[in-house]
């Protein structure tokens, strides 16, 4: 871990203080390389004798004095002199020394602990696994000084409640694994340090979602796949590899072990009813940021802390509300939208949540005032008004659909960030409600899930036929769910320009973004939440 | 875009056992253009842990594993992969939906 504090201080914070961890395709080649020198053994063993030189692999090694274990890659020792040496993946760097400072540091740790344990070592041995080369490093005393002193920060760094700031514009970013996760440019910005933005992981996921919803359907593992089979035929099949989660409508099988392979994958696997109401999940093991969960609950108790992120929440949705109005509804009188403005405004001003209440509700009655004009006239259905449980009519029906699969993943998110989404900022922890996604969601809303409804009806996607209406309430036909769900997908994988970063992602990084602003808001770590608007 | 490569891996395992073993493999990571060669339409990490699966279980004195890149995935496919007679089943899709 010095190797990483002396690299990136933040870096080292996320990964051993909040946990998180993520593979690049450097972490797994270096795992691989590590694979031929490592195997269990915890204290010197003879494993070779080349002379008088005894080789002994993994070697764990610990000072109490120095407050440090280490684990030796491979420890030479010939009589009294020991000398650790070190394997790393890549080429030898073309510098002074031969190698880079962060490896340097951690080396010297191995040294100073193999002195405190009685050896005499003056120096240690880096191996570039990719090179073939073998890098000697003097422990002189100047890097003596800079690890002694990297070990004692380090210390002062795990105590802190709020991991330290990301590097500024710093090249060593584009290497780095937890830059998704860290967001290094994102948190500067919302700061005020730094220019540019870079964008430093892909703009979107490259796994496909799979979504069951017909009956009788049964999902299986086989030969690293998973497959779906529906009366003795098999309907679809997709490399375990390229999934990214699995919903499941109604009343599918899954065998166990389909579900275990992907739990152990960190593949979420959500539960839904017929209609789309959100059931639960199956995921894995828990994300282990307790000290965002920690934040989150701190500031969900706290009225003022709670409204000062509801209100930009709600400020978010009621812009991009207007937004989709003015795009869509060619006739909305000017006032309509002037007010909607005002309201957005009067968020900012609210000082508790119970204002927001009123607010958030005068701007909805607005709203759906108007969303039968976003309908074309080819579109053979009315709104009227919104209503649910059951749903009136064919648009109601679509719209509580939609905001299901919205739900769904913003939950997905929230989990995936560590946070928990039964607790809120805004809506009130009751009724099994999911009131942090329900919360999150709000500034989606229109753009994701009201967009696709209208695009749907207006393109003459959905139609009557999609759609059971008796006199008691409105319902989805299967055919009509499919219809709806893949409108969904091409919405949310749709790459939009970030109006305050620049960069091109798609809308569930976006969401994955947002998911992870709010939790840098919760720790303190910026100084408000900033809901995503759409231009 | 995301950060996917199209490789194609084509492979010749000289024992039943070995390559029972490198085809469940194959399975896990792509889908089958031909007996023996794989579409495989990976990120570098997925690559990284495609080899070190494969190289779990062959043979190296015996067998052996050929990996083209071919460029950025779902772009100019057309260009790069020509079939004569029967077409394989083309199952991209960016959801599932059944």
């Amino acid at each position: 871990m010095v190797n990483e504090y002396v690299y990136c201080p933040r870096l080292c914070y996320i990964e051993w203080v909040q946990g998180e961890f993520k593979d690049s395709a450097d972490t797994v080649e270096g795992r691989l390389g590590h694979k031929r020198v490592d195997r269990p053994g915890t204290s010197v063993q003879e494993d070779a004798m080349d002379g008088t030189v005894i080789h002994s692999r993994s070697v764990t090694i610990g000072s109490t004095n120095l407050g440090a274990i280490a684990k030796i890659d491979l420890l030479e020792i010939e009589g009294e002199v020991a000398t650790p040496v070190d394997y790393k993946k890549g080429k030898m760097p073309d510098n002074e020394f031969n190698a880079y400072l962060p490896e340097m540091v951690q080396l010297c740790v191995q040294g100073l602990l193999l002195i405190e344990n009685g050896f005499k070592t003056t120096g240690g041995v880096i191996y570039y696994i990719a090179s073939k080369k073998r890098v000697t490093i003097s422990f002189t005393k100047e890097l003596i000084d800079k690890t002694k002193e990297a070990l004692a920060s380090m210390k002062n760094m795990i105590d802190e409640d709020r991991p330290p700031p990301p590097l500024v514009d710093s090249p060593r970013c584009y290497g780095c694994s937890l830059a998704s996760i860290c967001l290094p440019d994102e948190t500067n910005a919302m700061k005020g340090v730094g220019e540019e933005i870079r964008r430093l992981y892909p703009s979107r996921d490259d796994q496909t979602p799979i979504y069951v919803i017909g009956e009788g359907h049964s999902i299986r593992k086989s030969e690293g796949r998973i497959e779906i089979w529906k009366e003795g035929e098999m309907v679809a099949d997709r490399p375990l590899n390229d999934i990214s989660q699995l919903s499941v409508y109604g009343s599918a099988n899954i065998t166990i072990p389909a579900m275990v392979e992907l739990m152990g994958r960190g593949v979420p696997i959500g539960f839904f009813s017929h209609s789309g109401w959100f059931n639960g999940y199956a995921i894995g093991t828990f994300n282990k940021n307790i000290g965002l969960r920690m934040a989150q609950f701190k500031t969900g108790f706290d009225g003022t802390l709670s409204n000062n992120i509801a209100k930009m929440m709600i400020y978010g949705k009621i812009k991009n509300c207007r937004t989709l109005l003015r795009r869509n509804d060619k006739e909305c009188p000017s006032e309509s939208l002037e007010t909607l403005d005002l309201l957005a405004e009067r968020c900012l001003e609210s000082k508790d949540n119970n204002s927001l209440l009123g607010i958030e509700g005068a701007a909805a009655q607005i709203y759906f005032s108007r969303f039968n004009n976003m309908l074309k006239s080819n579109c053979p259905f009315d709104f009227n008004e919104r209503n649910k449980r059951p749903a009136g009519d064919p648009v109601n029906a679509a719209l509580s659909y939609s905001y299901g699969m919205l739900v769904k993943d913003v939950f997905n998110c929230l989990l995936l960030v560590g946070f928990d989404p039964y607790f809120g900022v805004y809506h009130r922890p009751k009724h099994g409600k999911p009131a942090l996604a329900l919360d999150l969601m709000e500034e989606f809303r229109p753009i994701i899930a009201d967009s696709i409804v209208m695009t749907a009806f207006n393109n003459g996607e959905l139609k009557e036929s999609d759609f059971i209406i008796t006199k008691i309430g409105t319902s989805f036909s299967q055919n009509g769910k499919k219809k709806l769900i893949a409108a969904y997908e091409r919405r949310i994988n749709t790459e939009v320009t970030h109006p305050v970063f620049g960069y091109t992602v798609s809308y569930r990084r976006i969401i994955e973004v947002q998911a992870r602003l709010l939790g840098r808001a919760m720790t303190r770590e910026i100084d408000s939440y900033q809901p995503f608007l759409t231009r | 875009m995301g950060g996917l490569t199209f490789y194609l891996v084509s492979y010749d395992i000289k024992d039943e056992k070995r390559l029972r073993n490198v085809h469940r493999i194959m399975r896990e990571f792509g889908v089958r253009l031909h007996y023996s060669v794989f579409r495989c339409d990976l990120t570098k990490q997925g690559k990284m842990i495609l080899i070190s699966k494969l190289e779990e279980v062959i043979n190296h004195d015996a067998d052996r594993i050929m990996i083209v890149d071919l460029g950025p995935s779902r772009q100019y496919d057309e260009m790069k992969i020509e079939f004569i007679g029967q077409k394989p089943e083309e199952n991209y899709v960016n959801s599932i939906i059944v």
